[in-house]
């Protein structure tokens, strides 16, 4: 709850326990400090990239062209 | 107080999109971060680049050289080409986002160029974006968080919110950190 305002900072969500189990197994030795750290984190990602991806393949012609303007701001050699 | 001195901290994104006004975010709070002043500031960030080697920290990184290890437990930054060159690691990434367009204007107004292919370098940083937003969900032992510099702008309170939660337990000044947030130097709106 937050003080000032009394709104609900957060709400429980309840998932499967043998998936819980796999989580916990995965985010071993990771930053993540807590299964509810790790599914927020993974449920924020689906929601900012559903809209936004895109299936084209950054070529090497991409590439160069992103290298000479990082050479011209003084990023690269 | 410190960070994990397991984990390298990082804040990143493309270029002119944010990635100093993080870094002084992050300073103002107390949060540390290493850079050097080889690149002063300027007119196109007066408040400072906040880098190390003079911006040039993605030549070391293509060369395997960046000591990583004495980095460890400090952010520091790494634009997003570099983020592909991270050797196998433990790191905790804010990676910046900005409106494409604002972030050509800028570089263009920076580098005194005017594109006349600007539809295409708009296309080739957008897959580079995406690229390296693909690599870092999928990359082991790599925590990121994803913040827009338009919503820093816009509510300084509730993106530093963010990213005290994301970076976790530490005594951060938020009254500084949300200060350092100067819409002031928002230019090439779109």
């Amino acid at each position: 709850m937050d003080e000032k305002t009394g709104e609900k900072k957060y709400t429980t969500i309840s998932i499967p326990t043998h998936l819980a189990e796999k989580i916990k197994k995965r985010i071993q030795g990771t930053g993540f400090t807590s299964l509810s750290s790790y599914v927020t984190y993974v449920l924020r990602e689906v929601l900012s990239g559903a809209d936004t991806e895109s299936t084209e393949e950054f070529s090497k012609e991409d590439e160069e062209r992103v290298k000479a303007r990082l050479r011209s701001l003084g990023y690269l050699d | 107080m410190k960070l994990r001195e397991d984990t390298n901290y990082i804040v990143s994104g493309l270029e002119r999109s944010g990635t100093s006004m993080m870094m002084q975010v992050l300073a103002a709070g107390g949060i540390p971060i290493a850079y050097t002043e080889s690149r002063k500031p300027d007119e196109h960030n007066p408040k400072g680049y906040y880098e190390l080697e003079g911006g040039k920290i993605i030549n070391r990184l293509m060369q395997g050289t960046f000591p990583f290890e004495s980095y460890k437990g400090t952010f520091i930054k790494i634009t997003a080409y570099g983020l592909s060159y991270l050797p196998p690691g433990t790191y905790k990434i804010i990676y910046m986002e900005r409106n494409l367009d604002e972030v050509l204007d800028s570089m263009e107004k920076m580098a005194w160029v005017t594109d006349e292919d600007r539809e295409e370098t708009k296309q080739s940083f957008k897959k580079l974006n995406e690229k390296i937003k693909k690599e870092l969900r999928t990359k082991e032992h790599t925590d990121v968080l994803f913040m827009n510099y338009n919503d820093v702008l816009k509510d300084p309170r509730t993106n530093v919110q963010k990213v005290c939660e994301f970076i976790g337990p530490f005594q951060y000044d938020t009254t500084k950190m949300i200060a350092v947030v100067d819409s002031q130097l928002y230019r090439q709106r779109r």
